[in-house]
């Protein structure tokens, strides 16, 4: 007859050791599993393709012939290590979810746009939506130089789905208004983007484990989606070309034999510290968080030095991260929208004015 | 002797669970803290970005062998309607730019088929190697404008119309294709003439999927206004909101109407006419096809703005070309 008190030991032996298992097995194999199943998942459809590659090829020069089923699960499965519930997946759908799945393991790019009322934001917003939806784990930070926040734009955000935070500060006008006729360019943007620096410093803890990426981006660009893959394994501040700025079909950064940056292929003023548009480069989030001082400069700005009254406090040139295969590819263009002509809208406004455009 | 033996063994017990017990602690504060795994997952990531890398390439040229056996195909899901987009495109700077935002909204809508033309004597490269990366089902045509009817250099860009023969050799194609597919399903489509400079949003895509005969909605930012659009009565269109030459047949912009594929099968010879009045392209087509009275309204009878007909300006080279005078201009192999 087992004892009541021996009972009570075993279990009082078993149960820690049981706790300790569940847990560890969460906390350890879970992430694993993430990278494993989107291993997994792209291996599988990069191995499935050749093979329906090889069907078509098959097929087109001897009509008879079979074409092989997809065989690719046993390719996967040793390209990424064991793993006994594989996902059979065949995708045969090249329409992307919008947006897509938020994976563990791929840092958040977060992307500041600054923006402000005119008559094609509407479209220049839907387009660059339609851009930002195709990237995973993106995080859209929208600044609005408003007064308050527009239902265009709160309305727009929420249709998109995309994961988004809206913030909105005014520009005061004696800003806007060109101050000093020497200086060619208004800085434009420069307060939005502070505020959503100031937001980043404020929702993310210094020593906060989620990897991030800050990228600014205006709101009438064009943006290849490869930028953003590349952008994500920014360590400090990483560089690229950028089409259609300074006058010259591309601005790039110079980069020697070794892989680093020593100096800018540029004709406007090739000599300031960081002669880059802000579409050219990325600054990882910790290093933000680790210089709380970094803001772009308000007053007293020189044009094109914008760009470079921010990086200056955060990276010198040597820690520069070349990207597009060191700085040859364009993945990234500074295209502008005209200003359309309205002139049949007349002094009253001719069409409906609650349309929304 | 056997209270002394049940004591050890008891001793043993607390330790062993003391033991245990600190385990446990160790682990759940193991838990707590987050830990710093940078290092291990870092090249998994790359790993990733690289095989994604590599998936949208080989899904493009998937695209492209596809093509070339498409007679046996069968597309999976017949239930959809197909809809053609007609892109016009020329060589210019902004081109890849263009193509590539346009390409990237394409993405979303299911079952689009991309006809792009080029008013280029051959496919070029550029195009060619952009269209296989995309990830879309694409047909690649070419058609160059004869000298006469191009816009020179100083030329308005309102002065002759653009892209007439480029659209019409997508017309073309179309009816060639689709007489080499024969049965119910191959017929039902939606042919639509979309500008490379354009902004369109995916839902204008989904509205347009249920035409019957022609479909029409606002446009944005075109007409020297805001925007234009068909007016609604009872849901049909009774006239068109428009400040510039509202007389013409059809007031409409390129971006403000679609065709089913069945009207532009029947009417095999409606195709645009090069040689109409400024602004009466679009009328120079659809007055063939459709009367007013049986214009189809989208967007919720016209009253909302679902595509845009934004224009983007011609980048400054000034630097550039003075640096090709010098003969310092840019590598001219880096493709922009």
């Amino acid at each position: 007859m087992p004892k009541r008190r021996d009972i009570l030991a075993i279990v009082l032996i078993v149960l820690p050791w049981t706790l300790l298992i569940t847990v560890w097995h969460q906390s350890a194999i879970a992430p694993l599993l993430a990278i494993r199943k989107a291993c997994h998942h792209l291996v599988k459809e990069i191995f499935i393709i050749p093979e329906r590659l090889a069907v078509h090829h098959h097929r087109l020069s001897d009509e008879g012939a079979e074409g092989k089923r997809e065989t690719g699960g046993q390719d996967s499965k040793e390209y990424c290590a064991s793993d006994k519930d594989i996902v059979e997946v065949v995708r045969t759908e090249y329409v992307y979810t919008r947006p897509p799945p938020w994976s563990d393991v791929l840092p958040t790019i977060h992307i500041i746009t600054p923006t402000y009322s005119r008559p094609v934001q509407k479209a220049e917003l839907t387009r660059i939506a339609n851009t930002f939806l195709h990237v995973p784990n993106l995080h859209w930070i929208l600044i609005e130089d408003s007064q308050r926040r527009t239902p265009l734009v709160t309305g727009l955000l929420r249709e998109t789905g995309l994961n988004y935070t809206h913030l909105n500060v005014e520009t005061p006008k004696s800003f806007k208004i060109r101050g000093d006729t020497r200086d060619p360019r208004i800085p434009r943007g420069t307060m939005q983007r502070n505020l959503a620096l100031r937001w980043l410093r404020e929702t993310f803890k210094n020593n906060t484990s989620q990897p991030g990426i800050v990228y600014f981006a205006d709101d009438d660009n064009s943006y290849s989606l490869e930028l953003f893959e590349e952008m994500r394994s920014t360590r400090k501040v990483s560089v690229w070309p950028v089409a259609f700025v300074g006058g010259l079909r591309y601005e790039s950064p110079k980069v020697n034999a070794a892989g680093k940056v020593y100096g800018w292929k540029a004709v406007f003023d090739p000599h300031r510290p960081f002669a880059i548009d802000m579409a050219g480069f990325a600054i990882n989030l910790k290093l933000i968080l680790s210089k709380p001082q970094a803001y772009f400069k308000l007053r007293g700005v020189k044009g094109g030095y914008q760009e470079s009254s921010l990086l200056r406090e955060l990276v010198t040139l040597n820690d520069l991260e070349p990207k597009a295969a060191n700085c040859t590819k364009i993945l990234v263009w500074h295209t502008r929208t005209e200003k359309p002509i309205l002139v049949n809208e007349g002094k009253k406004g001719f069409t409906d004015p609650n349309m929304e455009i | 002797m056997a209270a002394r033996m049940k004591l050890k063994l008891k001793t043993v017990f607390v330790l062993y669970f003391m033991v245990s017990l600190m385990g446990l602690i160790y682990a759940l504060m193991q838990l707590g803290q987050h830990c710093d795994c940078t290092e291990r997952d870092l090249p998994k990531d790359r790993a990733i970005s690289r095989l994604q890398e590599e998936l949208y390439r080989l899904q493009g040229q998937i695209r492209q062998l596809e093509k070339l056996k498409q007679p046996e195909k069968q597309p999976p899901k017949a239930s959809l309607p197909t809809i053609f987009v007609i892109t016009p495109t020329y060589a210019r700077l902004v081109q890849k730019a263009e193509l590539t935002r346009l390409s990237l909204t394409f993405l979303h809508v299911p079952q689009l088929h991309w006809i792009v033309v080029e008013d280029s004597p051959r496919r070029t490269p550029l195009v060619t190697n952009f269209l296989m990366k995309s990830g879309l089902t694409y047909t690649h045509l070419y058609v160059p404008t004869a000298k006469e009817r191009k816009l020179q250099e100083g030329d308005p860009s309102w002065l002759k119309p653009r892209g007439v023969e480029q659209r019409n050799e997508g017309l073309r194609w179309l009816r060639e294709d689709r007489r080499a597919q024969p049965g119910e399903d191959g017929q039902q489509g939606v042919v639509y003439f979309a500008d490379d400079d354009n902004t369109y949003s995916p839902q204008l895509f989904e509205e347009m999927r249920s035409t019957q005969r022609v479909s029409v909605w606002p446009v944005g930012l075109v007409g020297g206004m805001k925007f234009e659009s068909p007016v609604v009565e009872g849901g049909k269109v009774v006239r068109f909101h428009t400040g510039w030459r509202p007389s013409r047949p059809f007031p409409m912009d390129m971006a403000g109407f679609a065709v089913s594929l069945k009207l532009v099968l029947t009417n095999p010879d409606a195709c645009f006419d090069g040689e109409a009045p400024m602004g009466f392209l679009e009328s120079s087509l659809l007055k063939g096809l459709v009367t007013v009275d049986e214009l189809e309204p989208k967007a919720d009878n016209c009253t909302k703005v679902l595509v845009w007909h934004t224009r983007t300006e011609k980048p400054k080279m000034k630097r550039e070309e003075a640096l090709q005078v010098q003969g310092l201009g840019s590598d001219p192999a880096v493709e922009v």
